[in-house]
């Protein structure tokens, strides 16, 4: 396993090469082409902005403007998300290239997961315009603004390492049983809810259900979004230290469960 | 630099794969979580053995050719060489970079550039970017695709793309090439720059691995030959030898095949025969009925019950048939089946036809100079003094190869009393390549069909060597003056 790690680093250049596949047949074709990765947050932001503005009005003063608290958590997990979709259907669907190009399997789910990165990135300065107008108190409330910001780069790092892992994980059971795909969207929805996007853990108030989300391993990494963007708050060192525990475990687990099976993908796909 | 030792050593290679049985529809996700291991959900329910202890080892800068039928397990040797594939049991050492013209532009995104898939196979094949931006030119070039190369690959036309795929492919300098029926696409000349790769590749003492169809071609080009049928090795050494003995066993197969289908034919045929006889005899009694009893008399002849004991007047009997033939012969309909493939009054009927070797055994797959007899047997309605025996042979597309009978080869019919057989024996069948068809016949001198029979048989004639034509004498060639040349 650890001989395959290192392999990996060798074919850097070919996950490269692929991401940049992935983003230009994405938007070849289409007129504006990069730009969707921009406006398709920035229409999300008005969407939210307008619905949380009219309809779903009266929200606790710990998430005001909620536009802008729900923004900083659902981008991120439009990555999480994204990305685990992608990777799992990722060796499935380049079935005829592992077939026939002898080239590490787990490029696949992992370019996958780095091309969704890509799309976070880009949209990081829609997200960046929206804390800026929230500063300005357009939304409402104005929130605080300040050095924390910073945070976004190590918190997408980990997050990164957390989807990669079970990212992997899913395209190696896909492969074998194709439910896995229908199943994700359904258990996607779910662990959406479960997961401090839409709210804090501190809104939860019967202490059991508290509980029981923190063992969400995506829920430490909402807490750390929430803070790092909208309440420009510093992350303490344990919670790194957690973050990175969680993410290192879900890469390794996710690496050793596909690598046992690596054999298997060029005769099951 | 370059390794040492053989280029590829295979020992006792075996690879099953897993068939999935009808389980395979509930070996999902929910039962294993439901209820049996996940290790209990991924067995396969079958195991097909594609390759069984195959061992072999292909010295460094050999070309090395396999053939045999398909399923025979090429592919998944190939596989096994290039790495995608693990073999079940046994050991496979490839020592040096392996490039696969497996499916050449497998890996193509059809939105992009050629330019930009280029670059992209070029690094999945293991050149670094660097390398592949220097080679960039010399591939495009290669590939003839100059015009089109910044248009995205969904717009080429297949050739377009293989051409591509094999520019790529040969570019990337591999010490081991394995080539599978990649030149089947493409177009002539760009089969022949192919070629010349690989010849070129062969000369750079690079090892190739060359899977082909092309019988032709792997004799030309490998020096040492693998012939696998059913995942297990036929033969393999010389090409020469191994070739032989693939294509004996493809005639023998076809001969097979070919018979099977002959008496399937024939049966067919026979049937039609058997009620077409009844209806014309029920039909002639009724019409005789009607006339004069001495007519009818006359017509009893006709019933192969009275030819069984033939009286001493029967013969008297037959004179009177005979001057009274012609008539009679105006009334019957020339009888012909569904296909037209078969006509004539049926006075003298055949009942069967076969090809047979030189050593008397049944079979429709020759070898080009081998001898053929063919046999046919028939049985005349009354007994007659005028029959021709006569063969044919043509092409599929109706080219007379050869017709004669037994007035031509200068036999005067005597007597024809009951069932009989006649072989003609053709000493060499100096054919070339190809399917052939035989009719068979039953005629008057006078060229009135008894039981005329388009294409009673057909049979296969494969030759070894390349030449051209139907007709495939023995050549002897002498040379004289200031020329020279060596067998090759």
């Amino acid at each position: 396993m650890l001989k395959n790690l290192a392999g990996l680093w060798r074919h850097r250049a070919l996950a490269y090469v692929l991401v940049a596949r992935e983003l230009k047949a994405r938007y070849r074709g289409s007129v504006l082409g990069y730009f969707w990765s921009l406006l398709n947050p920035l229409l999300m932001l008005a969407v939210y902005a307008i619905v949380f503005a009219v309809i779903f009005t009266g929200r606790g003063p710990a998430t005001s403007p909620y536009a802008i608290f729900l923004f900083s958590g659902l981008l991120p997990w439009t990555f999480l998300s994204s990305s685990l979709t992608d990777a799992a259907a990722s060796l499935t669907t380049h079935g005829a290239l592992l077939r026939k190009i002898l080239f590490p399997a787990e490029v696949l789910p992992l370019v996958a997961v780095l091309a969704q990165g890509v799309h976070f990135v880009f949209a990081l300065p829609v997200l960046l315009a929206g804390l800026v107008l929230g500063a300005l108190g357009v939304f409402g409330p104005s929130i605080p603004l300040g050095w924390p910001l910073v945070q976004v780069v190590p918190l997408f790092v980990l997050e990164g390492v957390f989807v990669a892992g079970a990212g992997l994980l899913l395209a190696a059971l896909t492969v074998h049983f194709r439910d896995v795909k229908d199943l994700l969207a359904t258990a996607l929805s779910l662990w959406f809810f479960a997961t401090p996007v839409l709210y804090t853990l501190s809104d939860i108030k019967q202490e059991r259900v508290r509980a029981l989300l923190r063992l969400n391993p995506a829920a430490p990494f909402f807490d750390g979004w929430h803070d790092a963007l909208f309440y420009a708050r510093w992350i303490e060192p344990p919670r790194w230290g957690l973050l990175a525990a969680i993410a290192v475990v879900s890469f390794l687990l996710g690496y050793a469960f596909f690598d046992r099976l690596r054999d298997s993908y060029p005769e099951a796909v | 630099m370059t390794p040492s030792g053989p280029a590829v050593t295979a020992e006792r290679l075996s690879k099953s794969y897993r068939k999935w049985g009808r389980t395979r529809a509930f070996g999902t996700l929910k039962s294993a979580l439901l209820g049996r291991s996940l290790s209990t959900a991924l067995a396969p329910s079958e195991v097909v053995a594609a390759l069984s202890d195959v061992s072999f080892t292909v010295a460094r800068g050999e070309t090395f050719g396999v053939v045999g039928p398909n399923g025979g397990g090429k592919s998944t040797l190939l596989k096994l060489v290039a790495g995608l594939f693990k073999p079940t049991a046994g050991r496979i050492a490839v020592n040096g970079k392996v490039s696969a013209l497996i499916e050449l532009g497998a890996g193509f995104h059809p939105e992009i550039s050629g330019r930009e898939n280029v670059v992209i196979n070029g690094v999945m094949l293991g050149l670094t970017r660097k390398e592949i931006e220097r080679k960039l030119p010399e591939i495009i070039a290669f590939s003839g695709l100059e015009d089109f190369i910044d248009e995205p690959v969904k717009t080429y036309s297949s050739g377009m793309y293989v051409r591509l795929g094999f520019a790529v492919a040969v570019h990337v300098d591999p010490d081991i090439l394995v080539v599978d029926e990649v030149l089947a696409v493409g177009d002539e000349a760009f089969a022949h720059r192919c070629l010349d790769t690989i010849a070129e590749f062969s000369r750079r003492g690079k090892t190739i691995f060359f899977v082909s169809h092309s019988l032709v071609l792997v004799e030309e080009l490998c020096n040492r030959v693998l012939y696998l049928e059913a995942g297990r090795i036929r033969a393999l050494g010389d090409p020469k030898e191994t070739l032989a003995k693939y294509r004996m066993d493809v005639a023998a197969g076809e001969g097979t095949r070919l018979a099977t289908e002959h008496r399937k034919d024939q049966e067919i045929l026979l049937r039609t025969r058997k009620r077409e006889e009844k209806s014309f005899l029920e039909g002639v009694k009724g019409a005789e009925a009607s006339s004069a009893g001495a007519v009818l008399e006359r017509t009893e002849a006709h019933s192969p019950f009275e030819e069984e004991t033939p009286s001493p007047d029967a013969s008297r009997k037959q004179e009177t048939q005979q001057s009274v033939e012609q008539p009679l012969e105006q009334k019957i309909p020339p009888v012909t089946d569904e296909k037209a493939r078969r006509w004539g009054n049926r006075a003298v009927s055949i009942t069967g036809c076969r090809l047979l070797d030189a050593s008397g055994a049944e079979r429709y797959a020759f070898r080009s100079g081998e001898s053929l007899t063919v046999e046919m047997s028939v049985e005349p309605r009354a007994s007659l003094e005028d029959f021709v025996f006569g063969i044919g042979v043509f092409t599929p597309d109706e080219v007379c190869v050869h017709g004669s009978n037994t007035e031509i080869d200068g036999f005067l019919p005597v007597r024809l009393d009951g069932p009989a057989t006649a072989r003609v024996t053709l000493p060499r069948l100096d054919l070339g390549t190809g399917t052939y068809l035989l009719d068979v016949a039953v005629h008057s001198r006078r060229e009135t069909p008894y039981d005329y029979w388009r294409g009673a048989c057909r049979f296969q004639v494969d030759s070894p060597g390349r030449d051209a034509g139907l007709y495939r004498p023995e050549r002897r060639w002498e040379f004289s003056g200031a020329v020279s040349v060596s067998a090759r």
